[in-house]
Order: C-alpha cells, then structure tokens, then sequence
C-alpha cells in the first residue's frame, strides 16, 4: 500500500483539490432547512387560522370556509404548476398571461364559436400545455435560453394577445355549467375544491411516485450530473413548464367561472403570490428541495391571512404588506438557521489588517 | 546575478497526514530566471503558494530582502513586490489593458476624475519595456491567452514587482505563444526581476530558465545553474524513486477483439488523431500532463462533444455516441473527474443516485418499485462495500471514496461493456483508494474494458495492463505494463520523443 500512498501524499494539493475532502453536510442541510420551513409554516398557518377562528366569529363558518378554499384556487393551480418548474432550477414568470389567454381563448370558443362546454375546456387546457411546453419550454430546455429572459418575454408577448384577441374588452359567459363548475357543490363539498384535491393529489403522486419526479429533482440539482446519468434534461424542462401551462389555462378556466366571463385583466400579479406560496412552502429558488407538500401549506396560509385580515377590516395594502415582511423574514430565518450569521454578512470583524486600497509602488518589505 | 531577493528556508507544510514539503530551501536572485520542475504532487504548488503569501508555512520561514516575511494574503504580497502569473489571469474580461494593469485605485488621476490620458501613455510605456505590440485600448476579452498573461506581467512590472512567479503559464499556450510569452520573460530579467517559473515542459525549461531546482516528494533533490543538467538527468532527478508494488494479481486476462476500438478519434482544440484499443477485461491507461487532452478524449467518447469526429467500435460494431444518452445504451458508462457536481447530484440520496443510469431509460411515469430497488441498491452496497448508514441518506453525506462508490455503482447497475473513468481517486483518502483499485480490478475480470485516466503516474501503473501516454491532444507513446517504467512515461509526457 505504501507506494500508493507515497504518490497520495504530495498529489493533492497539486491537483488543485481541498485536502480535506470532506464537505458533506451541504445537502442534509438544506433538506433539513426544507423541512424546517415546511414546518415553521405549518405552524404559522395553524396559529393564523386559530387566531382568527377565536377573534372573528364570523371566520370560522362553513361557508366562510368555503369561500377561503374556493378563493384559493386559482392561486393553487399556478403554484403547484410553478412548484415543478422550480423544482427544476427555473422559473416562469409568463404564467399569469398565460392564465388570461387561456380564460380568453375559453372565452371565444364557448361565445364565438359555441363549442360545447367540456370541449371548450379540453381545448383550452391542451392550449395552455402546448405554449408552456411549446414555448417556454422548447426556448429554455431544448434551446437552452435563459429562463428569465425568454418567460419574461412570453410573459409580455401574452399580455399583449391577450388585448388584441379580446380587443382589451370584458366577455360575458352565459352558460349554466361553467357557473357550476365554480358554485356547485358535490357531497357537500364545492366542486373548485374537488378540483383542488385531485391536482394536488395527481402533482404529488407524479412528483414522489414516478421517474418523472426524480428527474425533476435532478435536473433541479445538478442539471450536468443528471445529463451524465442518461437524464433527459431537455426533455424533463419542457414538460415541467408544459406542467405550469396546463395548470395555468386550469387555473384561467376557474377564474372565468368565478366571474362568469372572459376577463383581460386577470392574473397579473397571480404569479407573485404563486412565487411567495412556493417559497413559503420550503421549495428552493435554486432547485431540487421542496414539494408541492409544502406550496400548499403555503397558499393556504396565505389565503388565510388575506381572508382573515378582510374579515377583520385590515385595508388592502397592509395584507400586502404583511405578506411580503413575512415571505422575507422566513427566508431570513431558514437562511440563518441553516448556515449561521455570517452568511448573511453580519460578522464580528476580527479580520483587522485589510490591506489599505493605496497600492502604492514604493514595495518596502513588510516585517 | 545580484544578491537572493526571494528565499525560502528550511520550509515545511503538511495538509492533514500529508507532507507536502519538508524543509525546503529556496532562493530567487534578482535578474535570474529560476526554474522549479518536479512531477505532479512533488510540492511545487504548494511552495509557489507559500513564496506568494497564499498559504502560511508550517515551519520555517520566507525571507524578502533579508527580512523575514509573513503575508495574509496574495495582495498583502503583491503590495510587497510578489506577483504570481498563472494560466487562469485574474484579468477583468471586459475591461481594457490600460485598465488592467492600473486596476483599482492606481489609476492618474485629476481634480475632475481619471486622466484617462496619462493612465494610457503610463501603460503604453510598460508594454514599451517588455517589449509587447499591445494597444492599451482594446478590451482585454479580445487578446490571446498568451498576451492576456503578458498583461498580467505588465500589470505586476507596473506595481515594480521584484519577484514575479510563473506557474505554469505555458500549459494552454501554442508554441508561438509560448515564444511571445518568453521574450516578455527575459524583458523582466534586463529589468531586474527576480522570476520562477515551473512547467512540465521540459524544453522551455531549458530554452529560459538560468537555474533549476528539482523537487521530489516534497524535498529539494537537486538545484544548480540550467547547464550542469541535460534532459536525461533532470528526468532522473525528478522521478528516481522506488514504488512498491501492490500485486493485484494476475493481467493477462487478454481477449483479441477489443470491446471499444477508436480509429482517428478527434474533439477539436482538445485531442486529434487518436487511435486507441481496450480489450475484453482490460485496463488500459491514460498517462499525460493537466491539459495533455486526457479529459477532452474520455468526454468525446461519452458523447460530450458534438464535434468529435473519427470512429469508434464497441464490441466490433460501429458506434455513434452522440450524448449520454446513446453513450450509455451502446455500453459505456463515464466517471467523471469533477464527483461532486458532474458525478453525483448531491441534494438526492444514495438509492436515487445509484439507480439514476439504470432506470434512465424506463417510462417516466412509472412507479418505482421500492422492493426492487432496495434489493438493487442493498445489493450494490455490499458488492462495493459502500459505508452509508441507509440507502436513504443523501449522497453528500458519504466520504469522497464511499461518494466514488456510489457513481461507480451507478455505472455497475447498467451492466457497461466499457467505463471510461477521468481521475477516478482524485480527492479520496489513501485507504479508499486501494479499496477502488481493488474494485476495478475486480470489475475487469467480469469482461468490462476500462479506460482509466490519470494524473498520477504510480497508480497508473499499479492498476494498468497497458498504459497510453498522452502529450498535446495526442497519444505520444504506448507501453505494456512492463515497459511502462516512470521514466519512460514521464519522457514523453513532457514532449522528450
């Protein structure tokens, strides 16, 4: 062993590798920072609602219930759709336009054209899919664009469609069933909630359950390690932005039941919340931790506090301004919690003798 | 020669159990170039390290002038007249020359701002004393590697540098490059300027250099003035070396058709020409300095490169590996060097890494059958010996040789006819790394052809039947496991035909 051990010795400071090579605890510490917000959120939402159970009678009825979970919805849609994409290491910012496009293209074949209701709807969600994968995904998986770049793009390129197919004009539905499909209720239970549970329940099993899900954490990982493993990297970003296409054109189907027409000025701040659910939720910016467990924690929480700050007669702004102080503040924390004070710049200053940034030529040894 | 304006003394430094030098005594003289050669893992890093205030001496100590020093850091040392040029610049891309040497706060200025004006003649005047056609306007982005460097030497000249260091500026230039490179060199030596300079080529070495030091396991060897040396005894003094043997056993477990044949094999601007053959239950091994396209051939072959051209069989079929992906259904499976962002993906956990290759090619949405998987990866476990408390845990909590492990598993799992592996114990304690030697051996006399690469000469041949040496992109010489002495290997991997 020892003439192996002789050429061991010298060779790794050379090779330019730490000699301690052991830098484990990255990832258990990030999926333990996961679940650690998971949780802290769990709690804060439990806290929340209890809160406003005790304070507000009028909170805690079964159809204020109602009202919270139906209202949820389409929130719940596009942040599940964007739990994938950034499990994936991206992000689509393009998914409120593509939720108004879908709510008007819905718009135009139940009015325009009169194609029947649930054909109608087929359409629209295969509509949503084909331009999130379509688009977004064949730019940034296949073509490997930016992803910030191209969804921001397609974002405003949308939005604009989005006026000239509805001539910037509101576009009443008449139509019984789309009106059931966001007031009826089955079993006692509204049917938007219905909806809810079984793309909750689909995203998860797809997500814990199949290849597909793994693929998606490692892409979301390491995109080149999984490449190297036989990964289909392109093939698993386009269907994770087709994912948040369909489930946007879904989530524009509902918003056009709600308000029983076809509407250009929904879904432009939709992807915000979505962003501040998923992040709540434990999911990371940068990919490969979290789930869509946590983004729903997440978007219920912070439907809770919007309703229950408007029950309570809390102004507009300030629900505002408490979702976002809290958004930051948990990231903060976790952030802290993870990696200690002095990632996030706060330092006792022992590092004294900072070269001074006078250069000066005169070299005189210092001693 | 003037007086040492740079030494070192009686310098030691260990990294955990490893020595990397031990009592070191070294001297540059104003004027002089000095020239610092030794294999890969000699130490010679580490000293250049240690003279340019990059990492403190655990014993003994640097003398500038006469006078002891110790430096925080590279820019404390830098402020003291050390500047070190290596092949990765510390250049900013978009800027320009002029504002490259005079980088920070050294720019003239006026009441009004920077004189742009005087920042340029002051830096045109500096190229003019090391003799370099350089307009001080033009983006730096825009210059060639070997005159990025040159900007980089202006930029110390510029500081008056005294002591200038030259790790390996060399390794990524073309000859014509290097030539520009060495007159900028012998323009510091007229100023004055004490130089190092280390390559592994040994020609440069005695085309510039006025002395040299030889290194060896971390102790000087030999030192002296360039002409008491030729080529044959500088090789002698850096490699002479006895190497214990550990008997892996028998090696002539030889078929005659190879499982993986690589006729005129090229990715351009990394290797060309390669013609190369692994047979049935053989290693064969890639020998050749950093950068000599050892890495640049193993990724061709997985399919990395879309560029490659040449052809390549795999059990005597005509093979496109065009991406991973095919790379892998025709049998071959990749190791690469980099384990922790290219070999593993370390947010999942063992089972999913170890399976990743193995179901890659399986319907996306199908369930994964947990029992199946448990037997696979419990199977994998004991067959490698992998130390993990549970299949479950994540992969980034495993060791660097149970990590190596794992990524070999991954492969094992996939039943590959041929393993490509680049580095394959880079950054893995000692013991782990006779427990991998052990592993490939065993995995060859199941019928798997392995190509190994390595920067480490003694492991190559410990673990090789044939070894192949690689020098600039192509493959310079061929030796069975017999012939393959560390002479011979290291001649040609510095260019000595």
């Amino acid at each position: 062993m020892s003439g192996v051990e002789g050429s061991d010795v010298v060779a790794r400071p050379e090779a330019g590798v730490d000699p301690r090579p052991r830098q484990g605890g990255a990832a258990r510490a990030s999926k333990a920072a996961f679940r650690l917000r998971f949780l802290s959120v769990l709690v804060l939402f439990v806290l929340v609602f209890v809160f406003f159970s005790v304070t507000k009678s009028s909170f805690f009825t079964s159809s204020d219930i109602d009202a919270l979970l139906t209202g949820a919805s389409i929130l719940w849609m596009v942040s599940i759709g964007l739990t994938f994409v950034m499990l994936a290491g991206g992000f689509d910012l393009s998914l409120g336009s593509l939720l108004a496009l879908a709510g008007i293209a819905l718009g135009h074949l139940m009015v325009g054209s009169g194609v029947p209701f649930g054909f109608a709807i087929a359409i629209t969600l295969l509509f949503g899919l084909a331009l999130g994968a379509g688009v977004n995904g064949v730019l940034i998986g296949k073509m490997g664009l930016p992803f910030l770049v191209v969804t921001l793009g397609t974002l405003t390129l949308y939005g604009g469609l989005v006026d000239l197919w509805s001539k910037s004009a509101t576009t009443e539905i008449l139509n019984p069933s789309l009106t059931a499909l966001a007031f009826n209720h089955a079993l006692g239970v509204p049917i938007p909630v219905w909806i809810m549970i079984g793309v909750f329940l689909a995203a998860l099993y797809l997500q814990r359950s199949t290849y597909f899900g793994r693929d998606v954490y490692a892409v979301g990982g390491s995109a080149d390690a999984a490449r190297l493993s036989g990964v289909r990297v392109s093939r698993t970003l386009i269907a994770v932005y087709g994912i948040a296409g369909l489930l946007a054109a879904l989530a524009g189907v509902l918003q056009d039941a709600r308000i029983g027409a076809a509407s250009p000025l929904v879904g432009s701040t939709v992807i915000f919340d979505a962003a501040a659910a998923v992040l709540l939720g434990g999911t990371s910016f940068a990919g490969g931790i979290g789930g869509v467990g946590g983004t729903a924690i997440g978007v219920l929480f912070l439907a809770t506090l919007q309703q229950g700050l408007s029950v309570s007669g809390v102004q507009d702004y300030w629900q505002q301004i408490i979702t976002g102080a809290i958004l930051v503040v948990v990231v903060l924390l976790d952030r802290i919690q993870r990696e200690g004070l002095a990632s996030i710049g706060i330092r006792p200053r022992s590092h004294g003798a900072r070269s001074k940034p006078e250069i000066r030529a005169s070299s005189s040894p210092s001693p | 020669m003037s007086e040492a304006v740079l030494r070192a003394v009686g310098v030691h430094k260990r990294y955990g159990g490893v020595r990397a030098l031990r009592g070191v005594d070294f001297e540059l003289r104003g004027g002089a170039i000095h020239g610092l050669v030794g294999e890969n893992g000699s130490g010679k890093s580490t000293l250049l390290r240690i003279l340019s205030g990059q990492l403190a001496p655990d014993a003994g100590e640097v003398l500038l002038s006469g006078m002891p020093v110790r430096f925080g850091d590279a820019a404390q040392a830098m402020q003291a007249g050390i500047a070190t040029v290596t092949q990765e610049t510390t250049l900013v891309l978009g800027l320009s020359v002029a504002e490259n040497i005079f980088l920070g706060p050294r720019k003239e200025r006026r009441w009004y701002g920077i004189d742009w004006r005087k920042t340029r003649s002051r830096a045109r005047a500096i190229l003019e004393r090391l003799e370099l056609d350089l307009d001080p306007d033009r983006p730096v982005a825009e210059l060639r590697p070997d005159q990025q460097q040159m900007v980089e030497i202006a930029r110390a000249l510029s500081m008056n540098a005294r002591v200038v260091i030259l790790d390996e500026p060399t390794s990524s230039l073309s000859d014509d490059e290097v030539n520009a490179l060495f007159s900028a060199v012998r323009a510091l030596r007229r100023e004055g300027v004490a130089t190092a300079f280390v390559s592994h080529r040994l020609s440069e070495v005695f085309d510039l250099v006025d002395a040299v030091t030889v290194l060896r396991d971390g102790s000087v060897v030999g030192s002296g003035p360039i002409g008491k040396y030729d080529r044959e005894s500088l090789i002698g003094e850096m490699i002479g070396r006895a190497l214990e043997h550990l008997d892996l056993g028998r090696h002539e477990h030889v078929s005659t058709n190879p499982v993986l044949r690589v006729r005129d094999f090229s990715v351009p601007g990394r290797v060309e020409g390669i013609d190369l053959a692994v047979e049935r239950g053989e290693i064969v091994g890639l020998a050749g300095l950093v950068g000599a396209g050892r890495s640049g051939l193993l990724e061709g072959l997985f399919g990395l490169h879309p560029t490659a051209g040449g052809t390549i069989e795999i059990d005597g079929k005509p093979a496109a590996c065009r991406d991973p992906v095919s790379a892998m259904r025709l049998g071959l499976g990749y190791v690469p060097a980099d384990r922790k962002t290219l070999g593993l993906v370390q947010d999942m956990t063992v089972r999913e890494n170890l399976l990743m290759a193995h179901t890659a090619r399986t319907w996306r949405l199908r369930r994964p059958s947990a029992a199946r998987e448990q037997r696979l990866v419990e199977e994998a476990i004991g067959n490698l010996g992998i130390v993990v408390e549970s299949p479950n845990a994540p992969v980034a909590r495993l060791s660097g040789g149970n990590q190596q492990k794992v990524v070999l598993a991954k492969w094992l799992a996939n039943n590959p006819k041929v393993l490509l592996l680049d580095e394959p114990t880079r950054g893995v304690d000692v013991g782990a790394k006779a427990e991998i030697y052990r592993l490939l051996n065993e995995i060859k006399e199941t019928g798997v052809g392995i190509l190994v690469s390595s920067s480490e000469t003694p492991e190559l041949r410990l673990l090789c039947d044939r070894i192949l040496v690689m020098y600039r992109g192509r493959v310079a010489a061929s030796f069975t496991r017999a012939e393959a002495t560390e002479a011979q290997i290291t001649r040609y991997a510095v260019g000595h035909a």
